[in-house]
């Protein structure tokens, strides 16, 4: 697999990321607004927490595996920006991992302050990507700078860009299966 | 179990669009034909300039340039450092945003008359690299109306790095003997690169006046 294929590949698994964060975030909001709306998807949930788990785990795999072709296979050398959320992104991969393998939801406790960190600093990369004054200045370093991506795939999704949907599907997952682990846990107490 | 399988469908589904569409991408990226968009080998005479760092003491500033013979995309011979007449070299970096802003302002100043004939402007296309973004160079040059000639360096950039190139946009000013002038480096406004062609012209006339000098002597 090429590099190109590879950069389409992930761009438009991003999109299929940031469609699982849009649901979770819909989702979240429709069981908040609307009350009535809230025991029919908390009662999704309760049903499905182990497999959006397992979604959450294989995000975070797809990203590491993604992570590290770029930087071992297409000799895309990784910024400081990259480390840091690489830091936050493969440690991801064992904690929901064995979560998911011992269904046990309290992995995510875990997982988010992982996912929340690796987030924002996704979000702050793919900033000074776009705005490049508010990283390094005026001038692009001999070294990766963070403010320069390796490439645009559709005009816009970088790797930071992948990042960041990488993070916000996991957030998504990680608190409906939280809910849906406690949701789990009650109906069965009762 | 069905889970799964649908899930391991849908990404290998993704990996199939995928291949199709990449190679649409690819009939788009390809290089201008007879471009060379990475040199071979560059020939450097001379010692290489301390690495470029920010600030009023140039170390570099007096001192015989390395001069460097070349070629540009087409295959013509292009050189720098040699001395001749003051030069304004320009090393630039394709997926350098900074560059990217830069050409067309070195153009727009160019068109306007700014860059008198006196000062010879080369642009060094450096650190080119085809995975990354606004690639090729010639192609992106040649769009932006690149007003003076390219050498084309190495894929090790030997001649950015024999010129102490830090980070781009890096510019160097070489009087008519090829010795430096001024280095600076980092997107610059129109008004600093009038500075800096004046600074050219101005070597250009210390050059003459010395000259005169040692002819009317006894």
């Amino acid at each position: 697999m090429d590099t190109q294929t590879a950069n389409a590949f992930l761009s438009l698994l991003a999109f299929v990321a940031f469609a699982i964060a849009a649901v979770g975030i819909v989702v979240t909001g429709l069981a908040v607004s609307a009350p009535s709306l809230r025991v029919a998807v908390v009662e999704l949930l309760a049903g499905w927490w182990d497999r959006i788990l397992l979604v959450a785990f294989a995000v975070a795999t797809v990203a590491t595996i993604g992570s590290l072709y770029y930087s071992q296979v297409a000799d895309f050398v990784p910024c400081e920006l990259c480390w840091y959320q690489r830091i936050c992104m493969y440690p991801l991969v064992v904690v929901l991992g064995v979560g998911w393998w011992r269904r046990d939801p309290a992995s995510v406790w875990y997982a988010l302050p992982l996912a929340v960190a690796g987030g924002g600093i996704a979000t702050y990369h793919a900033l000074v990507e776009r705005y490049p004054s508010l990283g390094e200045g005026l001038s692009c370093s001999v070294e990766a700078p963070c403010t320069v991506p390796y490439f645009r795939e559709f005009g816009w999704v970088t790797i930071a860009v992948m990042s960041l949907a990488g993070f916000l599907a996991i957030l998504a997952c990680s608190v409906a299966a939280l809910i849906g682990a406690r949701a789990d846990r009650t109906m069965a107490a009762v | 179990m069905w889970f799964f399988v649908g899930g391991v469908a849908i990404v290998v589904l993704i990996g199939v669009i995928a291949v199709f569409v990449s190679r649409g991408d690819g009939d788009d990226r390809s290089e201008t034909p007879g471009a060379t968009e990475v040199a071979a080998s560059v020939e450097i005479e001379g010692a290489s300039l301390s690495p470029f760092q920010p600030g009023d003491d140039d170390p570099a500033v007096g001192e015989p340039a390395p001069a460097v013979a070349g070629e540009d995309f087409d295959g013509a011979a292009v050189t720098i450092g040699e001395g001749g007449r003051p030069q304004l070299v320009v090393f630039l970096a394709h997926w350098c945003p900074h560059c990217q802003a830069e050409v067309p302002r070195i153009a727009d100043l160019a068109r306007g008359g700014g860059i008198p004939s006196g000062v010879e402007l080369v642009g060094v296309a450096t650190s080119t690299t085809s995975g990354r973004d606004n690639y090729p160079p010639s192609e992106w040059l040649e769009r932006e109306g690149w007003p003076g000639s390219v050498l084309v360096d190495t894929a090790g950039n030997e001649a950015a790095n024999a010129y102490g190139l830090s980070s781009f946009p890096f510019f160097v000013v070489l009087d008519g003997e090829g010795r430096v002038v001024e280095r600076q480096s980092g997107e610059l406004t129109e008004d600093q690169l009038r500075d800096l062609v004046d600074q050219a012209l101005r070597s250009s006339s210390s050059s003459t006046s010395s000259t005169s000098t040692t002819i009317a002597g006894p």
